[in-house]
């Protein structure tokens, strides 16, 4: 077996969330544990049946919720287990990370990725630069800012009710 | 050469539709009205002019229950033809139910005498498709395509927190009055997703996180349907220039896949539809 | 109020090594409306199950989630054992901590924070799982079975016997397959035609075979059960209803050079031709692009000499539509060619003069020379001129095993061969001498050790480890420089032949015909078995399954023994009225659907449509979409199309990976 090796410590630890296939990444997933590769342990992945399955809002929230970087990953064309599903989500995902750039979501912290049931080398590789590109951007800090600043409300103290004395 | 009135009053008279759809005269200058004409006697009060900037196609969807037994009259400027012909695609319609009166069109203006962004960049004088042509065909005018496109130069320019800046400064204005959903003639859903509970994918509250999520969404839901007829963002009165989300989408959608909306009724709409060879540049 | 009971499996050291399995238990024990949490040696195990069983009824669990392997590995297992209790199998869910947690990090304390994650994940979701009911769906009791060589023939056959009705296709003029090439076979030495050919014919007489030559698959669409398959038989230009196969057709067709598939271009064939004397079905071919008719538009000899008027030469490809309710595919394997051009886009070899010279011929060309049917009759004389060779080099690992030429694996075969091929020669040419290169020696099987010594010690083949570096003419010899490593030498061989024994590689064509498949395959193009171990012969498409070397190199007796376990599979499928299937299937919320029909376009099943909804009165209120749930087969991608959400998907509902989401970072 492998020698341990040093974990080294970074400052900052980012969250990363992946949308993956069941059929190609998934399994391509579970054969990078199979062959025992070691990748970056950041990634939460969340199983789909397919990328066609994958909308845009799912992204987004995973923004909301705190992701610094979001994964999406399915079979390659021609591949896809449900034939088409992953064709119609190349196409939205072509217009929808375009979208994220212009309202000024830096777009590397999105990424995009074929990777099929044999490709468990690729997955490992592929979790670990999204993570260590993720990493070197910082965190996303983008979202937490507009939902403080937007509830001005919320630093009003509410003022104590006078107390009614008959 | 026949007139819109004439039309409309042929129309009427022979019964062949159950109401002409179309502009006349407000009692605010520079702003027209909508007229629901049923009568012969009604349809002389039809009118066209450089005012009419409503794009009257929303009349056709369901929610307005205009569309009846009989076919509707509509009057149309270019750009509101393919406001219909996406909802023919969208089977919100039938083109047989839709008789389209197009009136030649140089561009139109809002109350406040501005030319619309969208008419700048128009070439089209008259619809490709109609069925009477109210005045006669103007002379084509030659203008660069691209340059619909042109406002969206400025961002090009500017780092992504800078657009994070710009757009967040105009996200914070929003109130979720929902004016821009509906003016919008596309947005014709029986239960908009922000409306949506089970899950709640848009936060309803006007944080200006929960209106970036809803204008992303907007932007989103209208990528390869817009037509850009502009009435979100006349109808905004926090004036967040919506319409650079549309063409932005537009842009993207032109770029890559060579589709325009509302070109033609027969089209596959673009997200309902893909190609093999798409580009995947960006995919890893 | 739900009440979730959380199995944390240590899976032995799998996950215990790196996961702190009594901390994930603990954490987990912490989260809302989770009431049980445990870990346990092994959750699968026997004891592990009635844990599992014993806590949803003494807890009242609502829902369960086994923190453990892949759901693809066990989540059959765990549900089945729900479903003993009173609670519903699909109130059951899996979070994976080992493939992608305990076996993929190192760090300990990482590891635990992550599968504690991956636990509140699944318990948030587990939560909104409703409990489903399996779809049944009908099964077609008939097979299709693809390729026609030895393994497709034997998977035919036993699904036959079984009494099920097959469909065979074969895409050439005749079944037979590589072993129809061969000439004996190891290690026993008996004659391929001998042993294969009744089964040839069995598989185009038997009543429960229909069987289909110079035919390819066009289209499949469907599903375990239900598979609607598109065929199309290609133009012969000969009525196989009339033809008798008298063969007089080929004597009078004046194009005779052409060169033979069948005999790997050491023999020659007619334009119109049967491609070996026992081809089943026993009808030639019109090759049209050779055919002088075809070509200039005169000749039709064929036509005048055959007394059946079976030659027709404006035949079509014709379109067949068959239903079956399960696949085999036994599509077989191809020779690597060492050319400069090859069909799979490998690398040639330069060093071996890319095979030019014609007395550097493969091993498939060998057993060509070798065959009593063969282009000489059995003599082993060699191409260039028909001299009969006095010293044969053979070369292993041609391709194989060779990473610079994108082959990094063992094809498995060419050991035992090759010594087959020495034996053989020997026999012939018994003063002839062998020189065999080599690797390793890979004679692992019953009997297959012995077979190789004896090559060695009786036939007198002498064995070199080593690589040839260099193959090159001169005169009449060629001159074969290599290694022999086991002496630390430099060998330099005057040989008269060159035998090579090429990798076996995938169908050039099988990419296009498993993407109508849905079935995965390597970076060789090989197919892939759903399960490395324990699903050999199943795809990850279900109902279809592997038999042969379209999924690694195999030999005969390996190729017979998948065939027979597909066809067990497909005769195990077919043995039921109905299939259950998971209720992972789309539906639409028809109140709020404005049928704008984007779900009809985009389903790649074409299970939507549309549906009027009418008043009473028959008046028509609005369209919204309709899904047929026997035909969906729960991608959702109408899902992702529908701007109102209007169509939810069970299994992956939205509400449930919403919460995923939500509950990623707390």
């Amino acid at each position: 077996m492998s020698q341990h090796k040093e974990t080294i410590k970074h400052d900052f630890e980012p969250n990363i969330v992946a949308f993956v296939c069941n059929w190609c990444t998934y399994t391509g997933a579970d054969l990078a544990g199979t062959s025992r590769l070691k990748y970056e342990p950041n990634v939460r992945i969340i199983r789909l049946p397919c990328t066609g399955r994958i909308d845009y809002n799912l992204l987004l929230k995973a923004f909301e919720s705190g992701a610094d970087g979001v994964l999406v990953s399915g079979c390659h064309p021609n591949d896809c287990h449900y034939n088409l599903g992953n064709f119609h989500a190349r196409r939205r995902f072509t217009v929808f990370r375009q979208l994220l750039d212009f309202v000024g979501i830096d777009i590397r912290r999105i990424q995009f990725a074929w990777v099929s049931a044999a490709e468990g080398a690729k997955w490992a590789q592929l979790v670990t630069q999204v993570t260590n590109e993720v990493r070197e951007l910082g965190p996303f800090t983008n979202y937490k800012r507009i939902s403080e600043l937007s509830f001005p409300y919320k630093e009003l103290e509410p003022e104590p009710l006078e107390e009614v004395t008959a | 050469m026949e007139t819109l009135q004439n039309i409309a009053q042929g129309l009427l008279e022979r019964g062949d539709v159950s109401m002409v759809i179309g502009y006349t005269p407000g009692t605010i200058p520079g702003k027209t009205k909508t007229i629901f004409a049923r009568t012969p006697e009604a349809a002389q009060k039809l009118t066209f002019n450089e005012n009419c900037v409503n794009n009257l196609s929303i009349y056709l969807t369901r929610q307005y229950g205009n569309i009846g037994e009989k076919p509707v009259a509509l009057v149309v400027k270019a750009c509101d033809a393919r406001t219909v012909n996406v909802l023919i695609q969208e089977n919100q319609l039938k083109r047989e139910q839709v008789y389209l009166i197009a009136v030649p069109c140089n561009g139109v203006k809002d109350e406040h005498g501005v030319e619309q962004g969208k008419c700048k960049s128009c070439a089209q004088r008259v619809p490709k498709d109609y069925d009477a042509l109210a005045g006669e065909t103007p002379a084509p005018v030659e203008i660069d395509p691209t340059l619909r496109f042109k406002a969206l130069e400025q961002f090009d320019a500017m780092s992504p927190d800078e657009r994070w800046e710009f757009w967040m400064k105009e996200f914070e204005k929003c109130v979720k009055c929902y004016a821009c959903r509906q003016a919008c003639p596309l947005c014709y859903c029986e239960r908009c997703i922000t409306d949506k509970t089970t899950p709640r994918w848009i936060e309803p509250d006007t944080s200006t996180a929960a209106n970036l999520s809803w204008h992303i969404t907007r932007a989103f839901h209208l990528a390869g349907r817009c037509i850009g007829c502009g009435e979100c963002e006349r109808a905004c009165h926090q004036n967040i220039p919506l319409g650079l989300l549309n063409r932005k989408m537009a842009k993207e959608v032109f770029d890559n896949f060579g589709y325009r909306a509302g070109e033609s009724a027969e089209a596959k709409p673009v997200f309902a539809d893909f190609r093999y060879d798409d580009k995947e540049e960006f995919i890893r | 109020m739900a009440r979730i009971g959380v199995f944390v499996c240590h899976c032995g050291e799998n996950i215990g090594r790196t996961v702190d399995c009594s901390v994930v238990a603990k954490e987990s024990a912490k989260l809302r409306d989770v009431v049980y949490s445990v870990d346990y040696k092994y959750m699968c195990s026997d004891p592990g199950q009635i844990m599992v069983k014993d806590a949803i009824k003494k807890h009242n669990l609502t829902g369960v989630v086994i923190a453990s392997c892949s759901p693809l590995m066990h989540e059959k297992t765990f549900r089945r054992a729900v479903q003993e209790t009173e609670l519903s199998p699909f109130l059951c869910e899996m979070a994976n901590i080992r493939e992608q947690c305990s076996w993929v990090h190192e760090d300990k304390v990482l590891a635990t924070k992550k599968a504690v994650d991956l636990v509140r994940l699944m318990v948030e979701k587990v939560k909104r799982n409703t409990p489903l009911e399996p779809i049944r769906i009908p099964v077609t009791k008939r097979a299709l079975v693809i390729g026609g060589g030895i393994a497709g023939i034997q998977a035919a056959l036993d699904i036959a016997d079984g009494n099920q009705e097959v469909v065979m296709v074969e895409k050439s003029p005749s079944i037979g397959g590589h072993m129809a090439q061969l000439s004996e076979t190891f290690p026993t030495l008996d004659c391929s035609q001998c042993i294969l050919t009744p089964k040839m014919v069995s598989a185009n007489s038997h009543k429960n075979i229909k069987l289909y030559t110079y035919t390819e698959v066009e289209s499949v669409t469907g599903y375990i059960g239900n598979f609607d398959v598109t065929l199309r038989k290609k133009a012969r230009y000969v009525d196989d209803s009339i033809c008798s196969g008298c063969g007089i057709c080929q004597e009078k067709c004046p194009q005779k050079k052409i060169s033979s598939e069948f005999n790997t271009g050491l023999g020659k064939r007619p334009a119109i031709y049967i491609p070996f004397p026992q081809a089943v079905p026993n009808i030639p071919v019109i090759d049209k692009e050779r055919c002088t008719y075809f070509k200039n538009g005169k000749c039709k000899a064929c036509e005048k000499f055959c007394d059946r008027n079976a030659i027709k030469f404006d035949q079509t490809d014709e379109f067949i539509n068959i239903k079956v309710g399960a696949i085999v595919v036994a599509t077989g394997y191809e020779m690597y060619n060492i050319g400069k051009n090859n069909k799979n886009g490998i690398k040639g070899y330069g060093e071996y003069g890319c095979g030019e010279d014609p007395d550097i011929i493969d091993s498939l060309q060998f057993e060509r020379l070798l065959s009593a049917s063969g282009p000489t009759f059995g003599e082993v004389k060699r191409p260039s001129d028909g001299k009969v060779p006095e010293t044969v080099v053979f070369l292993q690992c041609v391709g194989s095993r060779d990473k610079a030429k994108g082959m990094e694996y063992c094809s498995k075969i060419c050991c035992m061969y090759t010594a087959k091929h020495t034996m053989l020669y020997k026999h012939k040419v018994h003063h002839g001498q062998a020189f065999v290169f080599y690797l390793d020696i890979r004679a692992g099987g019953k009997n297959y050790d012995e077979f190789v010594r004896r090559a060695i010690e009786e036939d007198g083949a002498i064995y070199l480890r080593g690589r040839v570096s260099k193959i090159y003419r001169e005169g009449d010899k060629l001159i074969v420089k290599g290694a022999d490593t086991l002496s630390g030498s430099q060998v330099e061989i005057a040989a008269d032949l060159v035998v090579l024994a090429t990798a076996i590689t995938a169908q050039p064509d099988i990419v296009p015909l498993a993407q109508k498949l849905g079935v995965g395959y390597d970076k060789y193009h090989f197919l892939s078995e759903a399960h490395p171990k324990l699903k050999p012969v199943e795809t990850n498409s279900a109902g279809i399954f592997l038999a042969g070397a379209c999924q690694a190199p195999k030999d005969i007796p390996e190729s017979v023994a998948q065939a027979s376990a597909a066809a067990a599979k497909v005769l195990g499928l077919c043995s039921a009225t109905e299939l259950e299937r998971e209720p992972y299937v789309a539906k639409v919320y028809e109140s709020t659907c404005a049928g704008c029909g984007f779900c009809i376009e985009a389903c790649p099943y074409k299970a939507i449509d549309n549906k009027a909804i009418v008043n009473r009165q028959g008046k028509l209120i609005k369209n919204v979409a309709y899904i047929n749930q026997g035909l969906c087969q729960g991608c959702g991608t109408c899902l992702s199309v529908c701007r109102s959400k209007s169509i939810d998907l069970a299994g992956f509902t939205d509400e449930q990976i919403f919460s995923e989401i939500n509950s990623l970072f707390v």
